[in-house]
């Protein structure tokens, strides 16, 4: 193998950390959680370190470890990282460990084998992030899916089992698909080059692409299968309804991940993938995806309006947000495009403390009944300003991150799509609406006759939950007042995904060529 | 008659495979009653018959006048054969057992089975591959009704006995028609009249009628829709070991079968048997799936999604139909990769049904992960390979034949969209299992059972195999290549 093995370290390490922790004795879960804990501590650590060391102005990628794995079919183990990758693999060892730190309390029951499966799904996400190869790409895609289906299955609310299967099939039904699409992908290479050298390789076929490739009917047709599988991770309208029954009745840390990382895959993989592989049927299907993204926007917003479940509300929250992200992504407009991005750390950093906070109220209530609370602001202060923060922060005030990333979707979208950008900002008041609400109903007022009722048992925010909440909170801000640092890290992957299709027509329907 | 030394040696796998079963029968009789010293000489044996493929593989040879050859294929088909046989074996003795049914004679007919398989896959004349074929199956009767005392088994041994003599005889007449149109039956000779005919104008009605005969017959024989309604009733009824090996066993030999007849007699009629191929396919794994997802019993399950995966198998071979070696390669891979998952679940199910009486309802794996860990994690991966999530043995078997699909083109392109969507149906019945033993609570408290050293070590080698194959695909990929080439 060639490279300097850092990023097989950073995706490898929480593999090593779960056959370490599946070997604590069964009796001392206490061990499991604090070698867990450090082991993704470790990994987050190695991210930094990575971020320390990438050189900002190369282009391309960093870091590259490279191996064969079936030179019968060119198929390699390659993982590296370019800015974008690297932004969202900090992000996902950065939400992996308050995760755990956050599962500590509320995971009473079969500790050992929850904290494998957490680290087993880091190792599928961080390897989704950084694979450069097709074939590794999809093993790591499907190695997410299992430790997510115990995860909501095992630790989930009343209903989790049919939550939880029914993520796993729709997840799966996208991404078979997109299997063949692959193959279909890598053999075009091999029929065309005569060799099946590279025929997987990320770097390869976007050239090829670039060359026109995989135009006409072929890539109509393929790019749809990637845009279905990514769509259903996003999740897009009408794709979405897997999400909020996964979200409701998943563990805290189980949805945390679910909102924080899971929907940024499939954000990622449009960006990686279905756009620089396929330029000009994303061009074509562009209309068709940006019509979706205003209906996921409006839609998730008024459902969220009406939920009575402040899961559920953030989850359809989710949804909206995450409109935002294919929007900014289909405009193919570099404001836009940095937009998006951006939108998809500040959702992961945002959404990911709310679900954390809904978590917390959850643990002394036993309940997530918007109707039942009320008042926390005069029980538990330091609980209730959390909220009032992550909240204002979602809604999108100027100086905290969220503002930043919906501002520049917009102010990019209004240049190519003014129809599209004046929708979107209108349903800004919406979120506005249902997130203030939320708060005025939960914090404010009163105190309900429902948390008077409990007492002592309703105290305020725990070190250990502040632990959890203030590094994202100080992420907040510090991206709300200095966006550059995500954004000067993406530049070159914006450049370069917006040179695949900035330049290419998109064909009149590609099916009769 | 005068038979040269090296036709014998050439047969001497299968000579070998011969004298073990008989060696074991005699062994039971000079120590009657004890299982130990017939399992020796069984796995000794089959290990000896093991080395010899080897050794006689490494070159290709035709024997007998071209009735019989050794080719890469032959080689690669025997010791999966000798594989599939060994894990068997190993699998039974605990749940025989248990029910006081002998270990000897299920070990005996089992490798009575396996030589019928090898004649098959080494076959160079229609003849001889009836005569494997024959010898293959009439075992596997006797194996379905092995529990004899039991109702269910009988009932499924007499359905799996007249529907098999039924199809053999279909398939025998389908012989007949190939002989009178082309006055031979040695395969290559076949072929090459065929071509001629071909060549001199339209398929005749005759051998028309002979496609449509050898088809039916081979449909039976693998279970593919709508040819499959002796396969639930047969497997379910069977002891459960013999149900695993009658999942694969047949299934590989039949598949064997195939490969010589159509891709070796018949390949210049290609173009006429491919398209009935992939409406077996479509049928076979759409039906198999459909039905498999209202199973509440998991060896029902099993026997139901065994015919989708042959569904599975369908589609490389009518990638190889339709022109990509590749496709025969998939067939193989996926042969293989089937073979020990699909056996690796069923020891699981033997392993808990090892006590009389407990059935294979999905509620039997109900809270199994506290019960029994270690049965519980290999059924998991076990069921996610059979689903075809990376990286195991299902999901490169998967991967290969779709792979062929695509290549092929065509509509074999919406033959691998409809595969796919086969596979995320299935994942539906497949994880119902899993969240059966990880997220249901059992029903009752069944007791901790303590399983035999040799039912751990097959399992062992099945859970490697389902790691290895899907892992490190290289040296399967290799292997199968050259076998492919050796009919290709």
């Amino acid at each position: 193998m060639t490279g300097s093995g850092l990023v097989s370290l950073v995706t490898f390490l929480p593999l090593l950390g779960a056959v370490v922790v599946a070997f604590v004795p069964s009796g001392r879960p206490d061990w499991a959680r604090r070698l867990a804990l450090a082991f993704a501590l470790a990994a987050w650590v190695v991210s930094l370190a990575m971020l320390a060391g990438f050189n900002i102005h190369a282009t391309g990628f960093q870091f590259i470890d490279q191996a064969d794995w079936i030179p019968m079919f060119g198929i390699q183990y390659k993982v590296g990282v370019d800015g974008l990758s690297l932004v969202l693999v900090v992000l996902t060892t950065t939400l992996t460990w308050i995760s755990i730190l956050a599962s500590f309390r509320p995971i009473q029951n079969r500790v050992k084998e929850y904290m494998v499966n957490f680290l087993v799904l880091e190792v599928g996400m961080t390897g989704v992030f950084v694979a450069q190869d097709l074939f590794l790409f999809y093993v790591f895609w499907e190695l997410v899916l299992v430790p997510m289906y115990l995860i909501i299955g095992i630790w989930g609310g009343a209903n989790r089992i049919y939550a939880t299967i029914k993520f796993v099939l729709y997840t799966l039904v996208g991404s078979l698909l997109m299997l063949v699409a692959i193959l279909a992908t890598a053999y075009t290479y091999q029929a065309a080059n005569g060799t099946w050298t590279g025929a997987f390789d990320l770097g390869n076929l976007t050239t090829a692409a670039a060359g026109g490739m995989f135009n006409g009917t072929f890539g109509f047709l393929a790019f749809g299968a990637f845009f279905l599988a990514f769509a259903i991770k996003v999740p897009m309208f009408p794709f979405h309804t897997w999400l909020p029954d996964a979200h409701t009745e998943a563990p805290t840390a189980g949805s945390v991940i679910l909102a924080g990382v899971l929907l940024k895959l499939g954000g990622y993989g449009l960006i990686r993938f279905a756009v620089p592989l396929f330029p000009e049927a994303a061009q074509t299907w562009a209309p068709a995806i940006i019509v979706l993204s205003l209906i996921a926007i409006i839609y998730g917003a008024i459902v969220a309006l009406v939920q009575p479940d402040l899961k559920r509300l953030v989850a359809y929250s989710s949804v909206s947000h995450m409109g935002f992200v294919t929007l900014g992504i289909f405009v193919f407009q570099q404001q836009a495009l940095q937009g998006a991005i951006l939108q998809m750390v500040n959702h992961g950093l945002i959404t990911g403390a709310l679900f954390l906070l809904v978590g917390v109220i959850y643990e002394r209530t036993h309940d997530r009944t918007i109707a039942k609370m009320g008042g926390l602001g005069s029980r538990t202060p330091v609980y209730a300003a959390a909220l009032g923060f992550f909240v204002f922060a979602s809604v999108g005030l100027p100086g905290l991150s969220g503002f930043v990333g919906e501002f520049l979707t917009l102010l990019g979208t209004f240049q190519v799509n003014q129809g599209a950008a004046v929708v979107a900002t209108f349903v800004m008041i919406f979120a506005a609406g249902y997130l203030l609400w939320m708060l005025q109903r939960v914090a404010f007022g009163e105190l309900s006759e429902f948390l008077k009722g409990l007492g002592d048992h309703l105290t305020d925010v725990t070190p250990v939950e502040a632990m959890t909440l203030v590094p994202l909170g100080a992420l907040v801000v510090i991206l709300g007042l200095y966006p550059g640092l995500v954004l000067n890290l993406v530049g070159g992957s914006v450049d370069h995904a917006l040179a695949a299709v900035q330049h290419v027509a998109p064909v009149a329907l590609g099916l009769g060529q | 008659m005068n038979v040269p030394a090296s036709d014998l040696a050439a047969i001497a796998p299968f000579a070998a495979a011969i004298l073990v079963a008989a060696a074991i029968l005699v062994v039971d009789f000079a120590f009657p009653g004890r299982k130990g010293p017939a399992l020796a000489v069984a796995f000794a044996g089959l290990a000896v018959t093991a080395a010899l493929v080897a050794i006689v593989g490494q070159t290709r040879t035709t024997a007998f006048d071209g009735a019989y050859l050794v080719d890469p294929l032959t080689t690669f088909l025997d010791l999966l054969f000798l594989s599939i046989v060994a894990l068997t074996i190993a699998f039974a003795p605990d749940y025989l057992d248990e029910r006081d049914l002998p270990v000897a004679e299920f070990a005996a007919v089992l490798v009575f089975a396996m030589s019928g398989a090898m004649l098959i896959s080494g076959s160079g004349d229609l003849l001889v591959l009836f005569l494997g074929l024959e010898l293959m199956v009439l075992p596997g009767y006797v194996l379905a009704g092995y529990h004899k005392s039991d109702g269910y088994s009988t009932e499924g041994a007499i359905k799996y006995f007249l529907l098999g003599s039924f199809s053999s005889a279909i398939f025998l007449f389908g012989l007949v028609f190939v002989w009178g149109s082309t006055g031979t039956t040695n395969i290559a000779a076949v072929a090459g009249a065929l071509t001629q005919t071909l060549n001199a104008g339209a398929l005749s009605p005759g051998l028309g009628m002979g496609l449509a005969f050898l088809t039916t017959g081979v449909a039976f024989k693998i279970a593919a829709v709508p040819f499959h309604y002796w396969t639930p009733d047969a497997y379910q009824g069977s002891p459960t070991p013999v149900t695993g090996y009658l999942s694969v066993g047949p299934k590989v030999g039949a598949f064997a079968l195939i490969i010589r007849l159509f891709a070796g007699a018949l390949i210049p009629l290609a173009a006429d048997w491919n398209i009935m191929i992939m409406v077996l396919a479509a049928l076979t794994m759409t039906l198999g799936n459909l039905v498999a997802l209202t199973q509440d019993n998991v060896k029902r399950m099993l026997a139901y999604s065994s015919i989708a995966h042959t569904g599975y198998m369908l589609v490389g071979f009518a990638a190889f139909g339709a022109g990509q070696i590749r496709g025969l390669e998939g067939v193989l891979y996926y042969g293989a990769a089937y073979s020990f998952m699909n056996l690796g679940a069923f020891a699981v199910v033997a392993a808990l049904q090892k006590r009389l009486g407990t059935s294979s309802n999905l509620s039997t794996f109900a809270g199994l992960i506290r019960r029994e860990p270690t049965l519980a994690l290999l059924m998991t991966l076990f069921m996610l390979s059979l689903t075809g999530i990376p990286p195991t043995a299902g999901f490169f078997g998967k991967f290969y034949v779709i792979l062929a699909a695509v290549q092929a083109g065509g509509w074999l392109s919406a033959l691998a969209v409809l595969a796919v969507v086969n596979a995320a149906a299935a994942a539906f019945y497949y994880l119902r299992v899993v969240v059966y033993m990880w997220m249901r609570d059992p029903a009752t408290e069944a007791p901790v059972l303590t399983h035999g050293r040799l039912v751990w070590a097959g399992l062992a080698v099945a859970t490697v195999m389902t790691i290895a194959l899907g892992l490190l695909p290289g040296v399967m990929l290799d292997i199968v290549g050259k076998a492919a080439a050796a009919v290709g």
